[in-house]
């Protein structure tokens, strides 16, 4: 078995750590665990794939995945879900979106309109086997009044909706150790997004 | 930093390759540690930084990577297990110590990490390939592939540079070094913080005739250290048929796992010790070959060597290598898979071509998100007042740093950026042949790397010389916010003065003087003061990194004063978002033509309150108080 998880959204607004959370609950779970963040100077408003796989050791080594080979893309910003077609295909990948647009001050600079989310959806679809879209920026901003909780939502919604195969425990486990800092809020945020996820 | 790096033994964590070899050093008992920052090597120190006091063993920070080098090889000589760790481009800066210590030797274990960067992840000069250094230095050479190995690896590492008494670099690429994976720890030991320096004159006077004695020993070391480690370090993997592979670091994890999905096993050789590489090892897998594929990222350095062996112990083989992959960039799976395609006549059941194609035109006309400055930080401010005042038709000589982000739209304020300090001695060829302008941005770490011999010359040689500004943020704050001599704080995490930037310019000649970041009108007007005159001339604009005060204040509790646009005074000219380009500011438009509204995003508004400063219509205000929450931020002071 190995599962290959991709995430990606925008630099700094917590992806990286969602990434660390879900490998640490995979090592939990007894896989074996590989991955990569691909940052550096992008790392500040670019764009920051981070791919996290895990499974038997005797199938995987790579730490990124294979072009058209995700099974599930997590996008915490919806335009970035379309640059990750690159690692989806329509008979593999599912994607979770979170729906809050982060727009980039070149699509004002350059003149690049920033799509709306049915033509996003629209370019995702002939690389998906399904789409689920969440509201997890918004809700954040409701339960919590700090957007940053958006993350665990949406991680939250993955395992809810049954895309991401690890379990509650572990990503509990995971989440009070990678977040220190108001574990509680993040632990409720999680749950909130399970909820989420169920009633797909 | 992660805390499984002080796990128990026996423990399986999942670490970063740098972490793992932040803890393999750990496990051989280092005594001291040394580096410069630089990425994709930046973790090791951060880890080493974060635990040197519960572990008991010194760390710091230098000011370059000559210098670290430099400390480490020191405490080695004297006994101690050391370590320093820099990106290819420190060890350039480092290599006029690192070759005599290669003849010199150690006592104590010494490990000299170096990350290579192909494809240029987090570099900006070139893709030069670390192996030719070890063959310059003649220094013994192992690359792991995994953070299993990288903690593995660097253990083995320092016992060899101990039995041997020769320093080994530990090479890792970007995908070995910033890759995460399960690892299994081993026992850490207590570190050993004291020595001596035995004097030794054959052995640390580099001169003839000792300095051919010393040779002749590297020699010698060499080929034992081939003997003795070779079947250690290389490994074997038996398969099928008469086409074999040969790969080194990250290209072996890619190779396994290309292999499964083309559901074929053919033997596999690893080479983990590239310098020097194991003749023997080669010449046994090749000897009953037909082809070979050598999987390596950059230059054919193993290629060539298997192409030369083959001549005696194989002359029919056929080599592959460079002549079906690229010296260019990285590898990963889908690149190396049409080369596995070519040369094991195997199709995968992806056609990856088709696929780009399809998805190049899904991403059509999409807004790109090049990286920017963060809101609230103290270089947009600066670069905004520099054009203000210079224009754009000055020369703008760039460095390394976040600074170099003023190469994108709308500031194209960085026309070159070649190497550590590089802007002060370029800008001043260009002065000294040219009437242009031009002004060189230096950052406060850089500044002290290799920032100041470039000045001195400037007084020394150029009556006229360029402008230099020097922003200040306290900090080395693109690898992630590490100290500094100028912070006032070490890498052990103790207060020292700090060295002031101001003082040193004044004592190398040039004329200083200083500016807020956040305050345009001080640093208009010290430019302008500035602009008129000839000679050494140093702006230093001090304002802390924003990012780092956002990360401060939030475990404080503490949050930004927010700024608002004032819909009434806002005449829509676009200053805010086309000129000053904060990415908090938004132009909104319902419809393509309508007429658009200027909006602050309070999420993301870091409160510097420079959009207030450049709007020219006073219509940015602070939020008022009252609908702030009861804590009061600290805005705009340094």
């Amino acid at each position: 078995m190995k599962f290959d998880l991709m995430l990606t959204g925008v630099g700094g607004e917590g992806v990286l750590t969602s990434g660390v959370i879900i490998a640490r609950a995979a090592n939990l779970e007894g896989y074996y665990v590989r991955g990569v963040q691909l940052h550096g100077l992008a790392q500040r408003g670019g764009t920051i794939p981070t791919f996290v796989r895990f499974g038997d050791e005797k199938e995987l080594s790579s730490p990124g995945i294979m072009q058209a080979n995700a099974d599930l893309v997590m996008a915490f910003e919806p335009m970035e879900a379309v640059r990750a077609v690159f690692y989806a295909r329509k008979d593999k990948t599912n994607f979770i979106i979170n729906d809050h647009p982060h727009m980039p001050i070149y699509a004002n600079l350059l003149d690049v309109p920033y799509p709306k989310m049915k033509l996003i959806s629209g370019k995702i679809k002939p690389f998906a086997k399904g789409i689920q879209v969440f509201g997890a920026h918004e809700l954040a901003k409701k339960e919590f009044n700090d957007t940053i909780f958006g993350n665990l939502i949406l991680i939250g919604a993955a395992v809810g909706s049954n895309l991401l195969p690890l379990k509650e425990k572990n990503l509990k486990e995971a989440i009070k150790a990678t977040v220190p800092v108001e574990t509680e809020k993040n632990l409720r945020a999680f749950d909130l997004g399970i909820r989420l996820g169920k009633k797909r | 930093m992660k805390t499984e790096v002080l796990e128990k033994a026996g423990k399986k964590v999942v670490l970063l390759g740098n972490e793992a070899i932040a803890r393999g050093a750990i496990e051989a008992g280092i005594g001291l540690a040394a580096a410069y920052p630089g990425t994709p090597s930046s973790e090791v120190p951060i880890v080493l930084s974060a635990i040197a006091k519960k572990c008991g063993f010194y760390f710091e920070y230098s000011s370059n990577e000559k210098v670290a080098f430099e400390t480490a090889a020191g405490a080695a000589w004297s006994g101690v297990r050391a370590i320093t760790t820099m990106k290819h481009f420190g060890l350039n800066v480092a290599s006029d110590s690192v070759m005599p210590v290669a003849y010199t030797g150690v006592h104590g274990g010494f490990v000299l990490m170096v990350a290579d960067d192909p494809e240029g992840w987090s570099s900006a000069q070139s893709e030069q390939d670390t192996r030719h250094f070890s063959r310059m230095a003649r220094m013994p050479t192992i690359e792991p592939s995994n953070p299993q190995e990288c903690l593995d690896l660097t253990k083995l590492a320092f016992d060899i540079s101990e039995e041997f008494q020769i320093p080994i670099m530990l090479r890792t690429t970007t995908k070995v070094s910033h890759s995460v994976g399960t690892v299994k720890l081993g026992k850490t030991r207590k570190p050993k913080t004291k020595g001596k320096f035995k004097k030794d004159f054959d052995r640390y006077y580099n001169i003839k005739p000792n300095l051919q004695t010393l040779h002749k020993k590297i020699d010698k070391k060499l080929k034992d250290i081939e003997k003795k480690y070779s079947n250690k370090l290389n490994k074997f993997f038996p398969g099928q048929g008469t086409t074999g592979i040969i790969t080194n670091g990250a290209s072996f994890e890619y190779a396994g796992e290309a292999l499964q999905e083309l559901k074929i096993r053919p033997p596999v050789a690893k080479i983990g010790m590239t310098h020097p590489i194991p003749k023997k090892f080669i010449e046994d897998f090749i000897k009953n070959k037909k082809t070979i594929l050598v999987l390596e990222e950059l230059e054919p350095i193993i290629e060539n060597f298997v192409k030369r062996i083959a001549k005696e112990a194989n002359p029919k083989l056929m080599v592959h290598g460079k002549d079906i992959l690229s010296r260019a960039g990285e590898y990963n799976l889908e690149r190396i898979m049409p080369a596995l395609e070519k040369v094991f006549k195997k199709k995968y059941k992806i056609d990856f071509k088709q696929h780009s194609k399809k998805t190049n035109d899904a991403q059509k006309n999409l807004p790109p998100r090049k990286p920017v400055f963060c809101q609230g930080c103290p270089h947009r401010s600066t670069f905004y007042a520099v054009k203000k005042v210079f224009g754009k038709d000055a020369v703008f000589a760039g460095d390394i740093g976040c600074y170099i982000l003023g190469i994108f739209e709308p500031y194209d304020m960085s026309n070159f950026c070649i190497s550590m300090g590089a802007s002060i001695g370029i800008g001043h060829g260009i002065t000294k042949v040219s009437d242009q302008e031009v002004i060189c941005f230096v950052g406060d770490s850089t500044f002290f790397h290799a920032g100041m011999p470039p000045i001195a010359n400037l007084k020394f040689n150029d009556g006229k010389a360029p402008l230099i500004v020097i922003l200040n943020n306290d900090i080395t704050a693109m690898t992630g916010h590490q100290p500094n001599p100028g912070s006032g704080v070490t890498g052990m995490g103790e207060k020292v003065a700090p060295v002031v930037i101001e003082d040193v310019a004044k004592a190398l000649g040039a004329e200083v003087k200083s500016a807020v970041s956040f305050n345009q009108k001080q640093l208009v007007e010290n430019l302008k003061q500035l602009k008129d005159k000839k000679g050494p001339r140093v702006l230093v604009s001090n304002g802390a990194c924003r990012l780092l005060t956002k990360r401060q204040n939030r475990k404080k509790g503490i949050e930004f004063i927010k700024f608002k646009i004032d819909q009434n005074k806002c005449k829509k000219c676009g200053t805010c978002t086309n000129l000053y380009a904060c990415p908090a500011i938004f132009e909104l438009r319902e419809k393509k033509n309508q007429e658009p509204t200027y909006w602050i995003d309070p999420d993301m508004c870091w409160g510097c309150s420079v959009c207030s400063q450049v709007c020219p219509y006073g219509a940015i205000h602070p939020i008022s108080p009252k609908t702030r929450s009861k804590k009061k931020g600290n805005n705009t002071k340094k």
